[in-house]
């Protein structure tokens, strides 16, 4: 287990518009996680590059590991990639739900970005039955992709 | 009934112990044969196998080196002293592998059985051979109850989240519950970085003939809060005394989701006061590298470091139910 410490951790997550990407500042001592963002990996791959260009180096996640974190206390901070927001709540990338129960489970503030605009809410099941390339489901697999979800105001008070 | 090929990954034939490589799945059926414990350690590090597989990695290649030591390929030499100091390496050698699964309470029954055999003057490698053996036909028996327990817990309209692949189990019981005339449907994550959601428990589930979707790992969210599944099914691959379990990454995020959206979460347990609580439990950390590369290719842009914690706890307050079955561990 890497040494980081309690509350030291700023989490990513979704598909951050180029602007956003570029205004995004971190404490000096704050290591920054970037969630992978499946099927696509886009979200991963952009955030962690324009990190890199920032000067900051990025540790990237798996998106099922952010709970992990949260768990062992090691989450300061969640910014999250959010498509359109109102006094109900925020339509996010897809896995911004998760982060927000969490965040509001461990008492960890979260922010909201401008995400990068999506003309889709459902992604293509294929992109899922594949990783890089490569047939992972058995033929005949179902999928279901959902792009972006809504996050009630509720989990979203107080950040 | 249909019997999946994961509820049972790995057999002895012919001196050699033949493992289910379930990274290969569902491309081919593949058995790795491994003929020391050097092998069976290796098939367990690299997650050949996993789960319930590991358990029968370990007890048959305790098997496996006794069958060896008769044959005169074992660094054991004669008599009951130096056999059971053959098997304590063995043992050693298997509690080493990966620090999560609790293989020093599978390897304590062996050894545990070895003592007792040799205290009491009795053959150390027979009295073995019978515990393992005896032990295994339970273990299969209590599983196969277990099977019939899960498929009571499934109603007509289930629409079942699972995460990672409960070696087997579920297919069967879902299997069985709909010839019961039950119509349940699961959603499998993907379950990076292994994708044991999309390789093996999609595969299964299909040669169950039971309908499963497959959802991106964070995909969770929005299947719960839009009402998709109203039960949550995931094995556990450690209990601790206080109920809390370990579970492949990912099982905490679903716990706490499952609790803020009320459904019920089910986790099948084996039982052991090993540990007092998931605090006790090592969590293993893998190596980044095998989701930052994929087929000798990174996935990410250099200089980027990845972080890979193996398993989740999962605290005894967010389990709705425990299906057990006692190991006797």
């Amino acid at each position: 287990m890497p040494d980081y410490k309690v509350r030291s951790i700023t989490l990513l997550q979704g598909l951050f518009s180029s602007e956003a990407l570029q205004k995004m500042k971190f404490a000096k001592n704050s290591h920054v996680f970037v969630c992978e963002g499946r099927p696509t990996l886009e979200a991963g791959r952009k955030t962690t590059q324009a990190l890199l260009k920032k000067g900051t180096t990025p540790t990237i996640i798996s998106d099922n590991m952010a709970g992990f974190l949260f768990f062992k206390g090691l989450v300061k901070e969640v910014i999250i990639a959010c498509q359109l927001a109102d006094n109900t709540g925020a339509l996010c990338d897809t896995g911004a739900l998760i982060l927000s129960v969490l965040a509001r489970k461990h008492k960890v503030p979260l922010k909201l970005l401008a995400a990068e605009p999506r003309s889709r809410f459902l992604g293509d099941p294929k992109l899922l039955l594949s990783f890089e390339g490569q047939r992972m489901a058995p033929q005949g697999t179902q999928a279901y992709v959902p792009l972006v979800e809504w996050v009630e105001a509720k989990y979203l008070r107080k950040i | 009934m249909f019997e999946s090929p994961l509820f049972w990954p790995a057999y002895i034939k012919k001196n050699v112990l033949y493992v289910l490589d379930e990274t290969l799945v569902p491309g081919k059926l593949k058995y790795i044969p491994v003929k020391n414990v050097k092998g069976a350690v290796n098939v367990i590090r690299q997650m050949k196998t996993r789960a319930f597989g590991q358990f029968l990695v370990v007890l048959n290649t305790f098997l496996l080196e006794i069958q060896n030591e008769g044959r005169g390929l074992s660094p054991a030499s004669q008599g009951d002293c130096s056999l059971q100091k053959h098997l304590q390496y063995v043992a050693h050698e298997l509690n080493n592998s990966r620090p999560t699964f609790p293989f020093a309470e599978v390897t304590g029954i062996v050894i545990g059985s070895a003592q007792k055999a040799r205290s009491e003057g009795k053959d150390v490698r027979i009295a073995v051979i019978k515990t393992i053996e005896g032990f295994l036909a339970g273990i299969r028996a209590r599983r196969l109850q277990r099977v019939n327990e899960i498929a009571q817990a499934l109603q007509d309209g289930d629409g079942i989240l699972t995460h990672c692949n409960v070696s087997g189990e579920l297919a069967m019981a879902a299997s069985l519950a709909r010839t019961e005339g039950k119509h349940v449907k699961f959603f499998a994550t993907e379950t990076r970085p292994y994708m044991q959601g999309a390789k093996l428990t999609v595969w299964e589930m299909q040669e169950a003939k039971v309908p499963v979707t497959l959802i991106p790992d964070n995909a969770v969210g929005s299947l719960m809060a839009d009402g998709f599944v109203n039960k949550v099914i995931i094995g556990s691959d450690r209990s601790a005394a206080n109920g809390d379990i370990a579970n492949k990454i990912g099982s905490y995020q679903i716990a706490v989701l499952a609790r803020e959206f009320r459904i019920p979460l089910i986790v099948l347990t084996q039982p052991s006061r090993g540990v007092a609580s998931g605090a006790d439990m090592p969590i293993e950390i893998r190596d980044a590298d095998e989701f930052l590369v994929f087929n000798g290719k990174r996935i990410f842009p250099p200089k980027v470091k990845g972080f890979y914690p193996g398993f989740d706890v999962v605290p005894y307050q967010l389990i709705t139910k425990a299906i057990a079955i006692h190991a006797g561990l």
